[in-house]
């Protein structure tokens, strides 16, 4: 106990006598760590709950601001955007601490795992670390609807239609998310709710028993090969590392905590100064159809498995998956409560950690170019490239106007623009005869719409005469060697006639 | 952690105090409701430029850039053509009254802004081009020796061919009688005075040449064209080869 | 058991200035008097407590309940008949976007109420009334027509003019409203956001279903 001298000091002593924090203070700062824990790949779990108090900070700020109305919010938004001083720096941090912060959770998340560290006495740990990851996407996901716009507003459309698919219940659960029959003003109040009162509580709550735990049970050593998990000797073992070649938490591991967390809130400050705040885009106003409703990025992935499920397994899997993913999570510490740690001898765990990496990478990186999507504005908007009309004859330049016309753009780039839900058509007629393009855009088949019933024949014969000019000019097109009736059309639409032979009469 | 808070705090505040001018992340415009959106190159952009080309030239619609066409075609008929469309072409109805995007006021602005960066004082120096709006039928027969003789210098190989009846089902006589009146600089089709093959000035075309050949042109449209070969139907006299 | 035992004596030796015991000291007084054996009248009485919340916990509940889940009600409960305007706004044989107001508001819902369809006159007294949400996940649908389309902007789904589905990964056609016409004016039972659950009343369009012998 420090001696009473002074007047700083006994200010101290009057609240220490009162409170008695001083001794498990001591006790959880000076407690030995096993030495290699010292390390760089220990700092996320610190960095997380830091971010944790930079969101709670940030998002007071912004509720001083902030109308969670239906009819007020985007204004209220666009107001802290646009008039209060600094309101979009504080919006900045805070959308940007929210993309840190699921990254940083994901990446404690496979450190851990692959550290091992979830094993026997700390299977609560993970358990608990599990539901912070759940919470924290709650947040990133409740957050985005808090910014009231059009992806707001048409990602509660995904979130309801997604409800809509639970056998017998889906309708009710539908009101029960949106508040009622429609996303309005109900809607958004309980996500208000869920974001600034429900989940930051347990997320807070999950986050203090979870660093209490950490505290208490120690920090995962280092995994070494050959050091297994026994639940009989483990205590024993841990303790025996800890107090032979261990250093107190503070400041021994600690002062590398402290410079990742300073380091990360400064590259969440940085990027907040230089990227600005995340929207907000259009009016919430569903009227308002010109629009292409995308998620935040961690989402992005959703939205592309989304859209590349086979009709027949979406329903189960958007359901199922979900659960049995969450399940496997949670059983796991169980599953494998005792055994190596080490990665060197876990080649399954790292398989499934690269494994989940790269296919959240795959479909984060496909979310964000939606090749599946139409273009909505590419049929008006895509001009046609100037060399594919050089010298086109008049039928072929009305072919172009019936390409744009038609929507095919839309889903069909050419010159590198426009959608690419079907293939780029750049040298198309060098893979398929006039025949057998007239063919496609008639009955369509694969992705593609019939185009019949809503082209005249002499669209279509317009359309066919442009696509068939569509072709490298070293490169002929594609023609039926069988029946020369059909090379007929390519005279009559072809740039270079002379290059055809197949078109000699 | 709650020392990290402090860190946090401290570096938030440097930041913000050293760059209160520093405006780069900051967000400038609310985003305005499409309907809102009266800037002509936005609106032009999105829903001409694909057909019309970029810079309302080169696309492989109509030469909205050539400022003779601006001299003769008034406010009002851009207005029915982009509003309503125009019947018998490729021009789509982009006005909300006719099923389109567009409200009036974009529909002038995008008008507005046309004439202000493409119009020209003086682009028909001073000639009396034939009247826009076609006024009387035409006669096929003499339209057909007009257009051996005015047309066919030019419009005789397969890449200029006008001849061809499906193309013709796909322009209608307006669109023609706009490309003969004031020509499309951007693939060298002449306007109705420079009609001679070595550019030497020459007779222009009168309204009643004009209406000749669209009479002439419209006896050889085919819109329904048969399902083989069809291009090559030498109804026009003027087959593929 | 370590840590216990330590924070104990160092509880115990620490000098305390005023000379009055900590209080988990007195804590200790209070409590060690007492023979776990034997089923005391204070136990007793706590038990009788925790009961006493318990059942107020319960009784509350009921109404915490009813509260929450006041939003799950009958699909008819929030749709009504409304008015999209004069039928003669809608040209025969085209397909043209109409918006409502939805019945079931509140004054701070803010342009959130504003509900678009398509309403597509197939013939002077024939309708079809699409909602403006994909079957797929309820992204807002956009009509082409020039290629006679309705494209979806979020993963691709395309539906015919008479809302049968084309290509993409709706299951079925779009959802459609039921309409009927009231002194020259469109009617339509309207109300909730279509999904594939209550869609009672929006069923799936017959016609057109199966038009396309190349379709698949």
């Amino acid at each position: 106990m420090p001696r009473v001298n002074g007047t700083g000091q006994r200010i101290y002593a009057w609240f220490e006598r009162r409170l008695q924090l001083e001794g498990p203070v001591k006790e959880a700062a000076l407690h030995p760590v096993p030495r290699n824990t010292a390390s760089w790949w220990y700092v996320f779990g610190s960095a997380a709950f830091t971010l944790l108090f930079l969101q709670i900070i940030t998002g007071i700020l912004l509720a001083l601001i902030y109308v969670p109305s239906a009819a007020h919010a985007w204004d209220s938004l666009n107001v802290l955007n646009h008039q209060v001083p600094l309101g979009w720096y504080i919006r900045a941090l805070h959308g940007w601490g929210s993309n840190f912060m699921v990254a940083i959770v994901l990446i404690h998340m496979a450190q851990v795992f692959l550290f091992g560290a979830y094993k026997f006495p700390r299977e609560l740990t993970w358990i608990l670390g599990v539901f912070l990851l759940l919470m924290t996407l709650g947040m990133a996901f409740t957050g985005q609807v808090l910014r009231f716009d059009q992806d707001a507003y048409w990602g509660l459309g995904i979130g309801a239609s997604i409800m809509g698919r639970v056998p017998f219940i889906g309708g009710g659960l539908v009101h029960l998310l949106l508040g009622g029959p429609i996303i309005a003003g109900a809607t958004l109040s309980r996500f208000f709710t869920l974001h600034v009162f429900v989940i930051p509580g347990l997320l807070l709550l999950f986050a203090l028993t979870h660093v209490w735990m950490v505290l208490k049970l120690g920090v995962n050593e280092w995994p070494m090969p050959g050091r297994v998990v026994r639940r009989a000797t483990y205590v024993q073992e841990y303790n025996k590392l800890a107090h032979e070649d261990g250093i107190p938490f503070v400041p021994g591991a600690f002062w590398k905590d402290l410079v990742f967390s300073g380091a990360v809130i400064a590259a969440v400050a940085v990027c907040a100064l230089i990227m600005g705040p995340f929207g907000p885009g259009g009016q919430p106003d569903p009227s308002i159809i010109q629009t292409v409703p995308k998620p935040d990025f961690f989402f992005l992935w959703i939205y592309a498995v989304l859209s590349y499920l086979p009709p027949a397994l979406e329903t189960p899997f958007i359901l199922i998956a979900p659960i049995i993913g969450i399940a496997i999570l949670l059983a796991l510490p169980f599953y494998a409560a005792e055994g190596e740690k080490s990665w060197h001898r876990r080649p399954v765990a790292v398989l499934v950690v690269s494994f989940v990496a790269v296919a959240w990478g795959s479909f984060t990186q496909l979310g964000t170019v939606t090749p599946w999507s139409p273009h909505m504005s590419a049929w008006s908007a895509d001009a046609i490239p100037a060399k594919f009309l050089r010298g086109a004859s008049p039928l072929v330049r009305q072919g172009a106007n019936v390409f744009q016309d038609k929507q095919c753009r839309n889903c069909h780039a050419v010159g590198g623009r426009g959608g690419q839900r079907g293939p780029a058509l750049d040298d198309i007629a060098t893979r398929m005869t006039p025949d057998e393009l007239r063919f496609k855009v008639v009955t369509g088949g694969g992705n593609m719409p019939a185009f019949g019933k809503n082209l005249s024949p002499a669209e279509i014969e317009a359309l066919v005469a442009f696509l068939d000019t569509l072709h490298p000019p070293n490169q002929r097109p594609a023609v039926n060697p069988v029946n020369e009736v059909y090379t007929s059309t390519h005279a009559s639409g072809g740039e270079d006639v002379s290059a055809a032979p197949g078109a000699a009469r | 952690m709650r020392k990290m808070a402090a860190v946090l705090l401290a570096s938030t505040a440097a930041v913000l105090c050293g760059c209160h001018a520093y405006q780069r992340g900051e967000v400038s415009q609310p985003v305005p409701r499409p309907s809102a959106v009266l800037d002509f190159a936005t609106l032009y952009g999105q829903n001409c430029a694909a057909c019309h080309g970029p810079d309302g030239a080169n696309g492989p619609a109509t030469d909205l850039a050539n400022p003779e066409y601006l001299a003769l075609v008034d406010d009002a008929g851009l207005r029915k053509w982009i509003g309503g469309g125009m019947p018998g072409t490729q021009m789509p109805a982009f006005a909300k009254s006719s099923g389109g995007m567009l409200t009036d006021a974009q529909v002038n602005a995008i008008i507005a802004g046309m004439r202000k960066r493409w119009s020209r004082p003086g682009a028909l120096e001073g000639a009396q081009p034939p009247p826009y709006a076609q006024t009387q039928t035409g006669d096929a027969k003499r339209g057909a020796q007009t257009y051996q003789a005015r047309c066919a210098v030019c419009h005789k190989q397969t890449r200029d061919e006008i001849t061809n009846p499906v193309y013709l089902a796909l322009v209608s006589d307006q669109a023609l009688r706009t490309m003969m009146i004031a020509g499309s600089p951007d693939i060298g089709q002449p306007d109705w005075r420079h009609d001679s093959a070595d550019g030497k000035p020459a007779t222009p075309l009168t309204d009643q040449d004009i209406n000749d050949i669209i009479a002439y042109l419209d006896g050889l449209r085919n819109a329904s064209p048969g399902f083989a070969g069809t291009a090559a139907e030498p109804q026009s006299g003027a087959p593929a080869r | 058991m370590t840590n216990d035992e330590h924070r104990l004596t160092q509880n115990q030796d620490a000098p305390t200035p005023t000379g009055i015991p900590p209080l988990n000291e007195l804590a200790k007084h209070a409590t060690s008097g007492e023979d776990d054996r034997v089923v005391s009248r204070r136990w007793l009485l706590m038990k009788a407590g925790i009961a006493l919340n318990g059942l107020v916990g319960l009784a509350l509940a009921v109404p915490v309940v009813r509260y929450i889940f006041a939003p799950w009600r009958k699909d008819s409960s929030y749709e009504s008949w409304i008015s999209l305007g004069a039928v003669k706004s809608f040209p025969a044989g085209e397909t043209r976007l109409a918006l409502f107001k939805n019945p079931f508001t509140r004054s701070w819902d803010g342009p959130t109420d504003n509900v678009a369809c398509y309403v597509r006159r197939e013939e002077a007294d024939k309708f079809q009334v699409f909602a403006i949400n994909c079957a797929h996940l309820g992204c807002p649908v956009r009509w082409f027509p020039q290629s006679q389309l309705f494209m979806c902007p979020c993963h691709g789904g395309v539906y015919y003019a008479d809302g049968s589905r084309a290509s993409g990964p709706p299951t079925r056609g779009l959802f459609t409203y039921d309409w009927k016409v009231v002194s020259n004016e469109l009617h339509i039972d309207a109300g909730q956001m279509p999904t594939l659950s209550n869609s009672a009343k929006l069923e799936k369009p017959e016609i057109g279903e199966g038009d396309c012998t190349c379709r698949g």
